[in-house]
């Protein structure tokens, strides 16, 4: 398990997901499941009451910070997990990118590899994406033609999380 | 006396105007009275201390804890990562 590659890091440098991808395949990896998400210029759903939308909006930037000693902490748990839960699953990296992410850029990647696709690694992915949007302490401020106004999750963390 | 650092990110360190401060606090005091004494001396956060996220040295941490020695505590809303 301790040779398993594990990857969990704050960066500010663009995401590089083939070469993520090469630091978690293993000469027994024949699948790997890879979430990645982006910054979206327009948003279709509804804002929340902080900053009411009708309807789409732009975006022209959002900024990422994170605190980042503890968000690494948390990543490495949410590694933790995944193992407890899927150990199948051999290579896991988490990565986030923090600064200033315009539209259609890459800002998270969460990438899970194992023997076949039938070991769960795509739950695993989920899984995740999931727990880093919940545990993880990363915020972002979203900058529009509107004005900014900072984007926040709403689960709050129990204890032993 | 004890003695904290305390770090603030997103709408808690707009409404703080600082990334971090340091204060001396009482030998024994939980989370609950870090909150209670922040909102009374700084009523800029006293709404925000309704809906804080609070770690202590990197570990979340609920009311009832009680502060260690030098500890880094972190005050920030819910997170909003990916």
């Amino acid at each position: 398990m301790a040779s398993l590659p594990t990857i969990f890091s704050i960066t500010e440098s663009e995401l590089d997901l083939n070469d993520l991808l090469a630091q978690i395949t293993l000469p027994s990896t024949g699948a790997a499941a890879i979430f990645t998400g982006m910054v979206r210029g327009e948003t279709l759903r509804h804002g929340s009451a902080q900053a009411p939308r009708d309807g789409p909006h732009e975006t022209a930037y959002l900024e990422y910070e994170a605190y980042v000693p503890m968000a690494e902490a948390k990543m490495k748990q949410v590694a933790d997990e995944i193992r407890a839960k899927w150990p199948s699953v051999e290579g896991i990296a988490i990565v986030q990118r923090i600064g200033k992410l315009y539209p259609r850029t890459p800002t998270v990647l969460i990438a899970c590899t194992a023997a076949h696709r039938d070991t769960g690694v795509f739950e695993a992915a989920r899984y995740g994406i999931d727990r880093l949007k919940e545990i993880v302490p990363i915020w972002k401020k979203e900058f529009g033609p509107n004005g900014e106004f900072w984007v926040e999750g709403e689960y709050i963390p129990k204890p032993g999380e | 006396m004890n003695k904290v650092k305390l770090l603030f990110f997103a709408t808690i360190r707009d409404r703080a105007g600082m990334k971090s401060l340091e204060i001396e606090i009482p030998e024994t005091m939980t989370v609950q009275e870090l909150k209670d004494k922040i909102s009374t001396d700084y009523p800029n956060l006293k709404q925000s201390m309704e809906s804080v996220l609070i770690s202590v040295n990197k570990e979340y941490a609920f009311d009832e804890a009680v502060l260690p020695p030098n500890a880094e505590v972190a005050l920030f809303p819910p997170v909003s990562g990916g």
